[in-house]
């Protein structure tokens, strides 16, 4: 017996490769899966799924973003895979990498039938990406800060001459919100902003967590954050309030930024892949994501949501078309660059 | 005939896993639309961002460097020298942080200092900010990855010290006291050592993407993984990775040049020969007081934030339930990676050891340049190679996770094996072919069992390092098979502060419980030099 040991031994190790690898696909002939690339918080993101496999059977494979790859890791990773797609769906935190995805062919038109009581300003048109359960981009304010900044504008109001902090405009919803900004006040109103920021000594932090933290320690009078930023620290009993900026007649309005889900052309699990988008985009998980301390605001009418959160209906919404936006943000970068002075 | 079919099976193994992602990755990064063109080098060398993350990752490495080597190789003599008490216990501590992924060690600081870190109410927001300034930068990045590399010229100089011939420092202790000894005969005799520990610092600090990134410190390696990851620019984050790459060329034609041939000839001590200790007499107390007040710092004390942190018994049943795939992964992956790192590293270095091709010299540099080689680098080459529908049963299974492991640490169990082949004498091989042994039944019956112990030391390195990679499994980990590491830094946004340390404490006990388990075995009672 002793004699054959290191035969038996290496037959093993080469079995359990050769397993490992085969088991994989086998996996995938058998039971019903879905593979989905998630920028979406994975402690947020990740009980919507389970839930999901929990009622369908159909098991999830995931893949999330790291904080460190500024949540673009999968994004990329799709544009990487595109001629060898491993993803069915894409979950996006925002719609802007959604559209991207659309201009860069890497996704395929699904119109789910629960998509249909989503506002039309939160889906594209053809169906290549659908928004739900939203962020809106709010002021988080200092408690002892008495008279409240109301808008953007404020970062330009001298009273709060290097008291105020936004997040570093080059990743996330930060760029985003500045590429709305150009789309709707065009390059030069919105240079000038940006340029006007800086003369008032705005401060810049790496994330919007960062920004909240700095302002609920009162180091900071207020921020621009997404709203799940604010009712987090407001939930954690922080001196901190959350104000919807420019809600004024006349104002630009606030910035939402919905999830988006994508099906992935080419995708090795459609069917599966619908199923899961579908579910996504119901009502339920609207307000479960709601309830989450991601504190989403549903697009959905009527769906049960937390107190200390606005509904859509009741937000003055900034008019934008994402895929302006999408265009204008990648446009933009080399400005931003150099106004970060990288 | 059958060994050289079986050693060029190797040498070709060791290219295809290691070599030819990273030479793939380079053709690739030179040609657009079938035109030879050095655009994303020219923007790499034109930008002013580039010089600053030079001079960060250089100052960060020579900073570790110069602080590892002044305080870790008077620490290896004292635990390898002299009468300090409980001296393996001491060294089984000081390594601990080694074998954990670095960033344990940066979060288990932060759980401590931070804004909400458990000494925040004793220490008032104005210090905690003052703190987090200086945790947050250079300075807390090169406090985290002393405490991480501490251990590496500790154990180069205990091991060094272990090979020196007694007579040298008996026939010096006659004329002289154990000062100059020490200055004139054992510092230069472990003068390789030292050395060789200070390239190892130097590169592994250059090439650390996870602390320098927690702590948001501007280097090489996150520009390179973000150039990647959060713009894809295949070509500018092959073009950010060629300086690494060149860097670690030139040390290890520094190594090649100075230290190889002093490294390999470590051998153990004759057969009854004893060592020379340095009785500590009245420094003693001081000396004990002094190095548990350093173990305490740099070892206990995050620890013991990161239990705390973790809170009790709930967050850990939280922890397994939300993570407890993953480790089962990890430890799977590890165990297998450290099968097939023992395998591939035991032949890579029987060759390098019989020296049985003009190129053996060349395949211990390979294997040592992909080491130092960030981890990132080698996961964007392999993307880059195996991302094809024809190779998916590699790309889209754990394989890949596999490959990237044996790419980057057969150097370590490609040494272990050098150095334990080194104890066999070759009569023994030479007797079984007298006798009409194949090749293949001598290394089965009579190479390998000699070598057990270095195997085993062999899977345990394999083990701990594969289970410890984040660099390389973050990036090409397959959809559903993220493993501990990976899952405790996509946790890490937004996750709760209680169960991320929780995950800490999870993924130290996962490492420490086989590594301790082993080092008890009878087989490692005997005194055993790896390096």
């Amino acid at each position: 017996m002793r004699k054959y040991m290191p035969l038996l031994l290496s037959s093993l190790i080469v079995a359990s490769v050769l397993g490992l690898s085969g088991a994989c696909t086998r996996g995938q002939k058998t039971v019903k899966t879905v593979t989905v690339y998630v920028s979406e918080d994975q402690v947020f993101s990740e009980p919507i799924l389970k839930d999901f496999q929990k009622q369908t059977g159909i098991k999830v494979k995931a893949v999330y973003d790291t904080e460190e790859a500024k949540s673009t890791g999968t994004m990329n990773r799709l544009i990487a895979e595109k001629n060898n797609p491993q993803a069915d769906v894409y979950w996006a935190n925002e719609p802007i990498r959604a559209e991207v995805l659309k201009q860069k062919g890497i996704s395929a038109a699904y119109v789910s039938p629960n998509a249909k009581d989503i506002p039309s300003a939160f889906k594209d048109p053809q169906g290549y990406w659908t928004g739900f359960s939203a962020r809106a981009r709010v002021l988080i304010v200092n408690t002892k800060v008495k008279q409240k900044p109301n808008s953007i504008s404020a970062y330009l109001d001298p009273r709060w001459k290097g008291k105020a902090v936004m997040a570093n405009p080059l990743f996330g919803t930060t760029t985003s919100e500045i590429a709305a900004l150009f789309t709707l006040w065009g390059d030069q109103q919105a240079k000038a902003f940006m340029m006007a920021l800086k003369k008032n000594k705005v401060a810049v932090s790496t994330s919007n967590g960062e920004s909240a933290d700095f302002v609920a320690a009162g180091q900071y009078d207020f921020s621009l954050v997404d709203s799940d930023d604010g009712v987090n620290r407001m939930r954690q009993g922080k001196p901190v309030t959350i104000v919807y900026p420019d809600q004024q007649p006349g104002q630009i309005g606030c910035f939402i930024v919905p999830n988006a889900v994508v099906l992935v052309k080419g995708a090795p699990h459609p069917q599966t892949a619908k199923k899961l988008i579908d579910f996504l985009l119901s009502p339920q998980t609207e307000s479960k994501l709601a309830f989450a301390d991601c504190a989403q605001i549903p697009l959905h009418a009527g769906v049960k949501m937390p107190p200390e959160m606005k509904p859509i209906s009741a937000i003055k919404v900034m008019k934008v078309n994402y895929a302006e936006v999408a265009k204008k943000m990648i446009e933009i970068q080399p400005f931003l660059k150099s106004w970060m002075g990288l | 005939m059958q060994k050289r079919a079986f050693l060029i099976g190797t040498t070709a193994i060791l290219i295809v896993i290691g070599l030819l992602p990273v030479i793939s990755m380079l053709v690739k990064s030179v040609f657009q639309n079938g035109h030879f063109t050095l655009s994303a080098y020219h923007g790499l060398l034109g930008s002013a961002r580039q010089w600053v993350l030079i001079k960060h990752s250089f100052t960060l490495a020579a900073l570790v460097t110069a602080f590892t080597t002044v305080i870790g190789v008077p620490l290896g003599i004292l635990l390898g020298k002299t009468d300090f008490p409980l001296r393996k216990l001491f060294l089984f501590l000081f390594v601990i942080p080694l074998l954990l992924p670095p960033y344990v060690t940066a979060v288990s600081w932060f759980d401590l200092l931070g804004r909400e870190g458990l000494l925040a109410p004793l220490l008032g927001s104005t210090l905690t900010q003052h703190i987090g300034r200086w945790l947050f930068g250079l300075p807390g990045c090169t406090f985290v990855l002393f405490s991480v590399f501490l251990p590496i010229p500790v154990i180069l100089t205990v091991a060094f010290l272990h090979t020196i011939n007694p007579r040298l420092e008996e026939a010096a202790r006659s004329a002289a006291g154990w000062g100059r000894v020490l200055k004139e005969i054992t510092l230069p005799l472990i003068f390789p050592a030292i050395l060789l520990s200070a390239l190892l610092v130097f590169l592994l600090t250059f090439g650390e993407f996870g602390v320098p990134n927690y702590l948001r410190y501007a280097v090489y390696p996150v520009e390179s993984f973000t150039r990647f990851s959060a713009f894809y620019n295949f070509k500018a984050a092959t073009a950010a990775a060629m300086p690494m790459a060149a860097i670690t060329l030139l040390a290890l034609i520094f190594e090649s040049a100075f230290l190889r041939e002093g490294t390999y000839q470590l051998q153990p001590l004759p057969e009854g020969a004893q060592r020379m200790k340095i009785h500590l007499y009245r420094f003693r107390s001081g000396v004990v007081i002094s190095t548990t007040l350093l173990l305490l710092m740099i070892v206990i004390v995050p620890l013991l934030s990161l239990i705390i942190k973790s809170g009790g018994f709930a967050v850990y049943l939280q922890a397994i339930n939300k993570a407890g795939e993953s480790l089962i992964r990890s430890v799977s992956y590890a165990a297998i990676g450290a099968t097939l790192l023992s395998i591939l590293g035991f032949f890579s270095g029987y060759l390098i050891r019989i020296r049985a091709f003009k190129f053996w010299r060349s395949l211990d540099s390979l294997t040592l340049f992909l080491f130092a080689l960030p981890g990132t680098v080698i996961g964007i080459g392999l993307i880059r190679l195996w991302n094809t529908p024809r190779t998916n049963f590699i790309y889209a299974t754990p394989l890949i996770i596999l490959l990237g492991y044996l790419a980057k640490y057969t150097a370590l169990t490609s040494r272990i094996s050098v150095t334990q082949l080194a104890h066999i004498p070759s009569s023994m091989e030479e007797a079984a072919q007298m006798t009409g042994a194949s090749w293949l039944r001598r290394m089965i019956f009579i190479i390998a069992p000699l070598a057990k112990r270095g195997l085993m030391a062999a899977w345990l390195v394999g083990y701990i390092f594969s289970l410890r990679d984040t660099s390389i499994t973050m990036l090409v980990y397959p959809a559903g098979h993220d493993t501990l590491p990976v899952r405790i830094f996509t946790l890490m946004a937004n996750g709760s502060p209680e169960l991320i340390a929780a995950l800490c404490v999870i993924l130290i006990a996962a490492t420490l419980v086989p590594a301790t388990l082993i080092s008890l075995l009878p087989l490692f009672k005997r005194q055993e030099v790896w390096l």
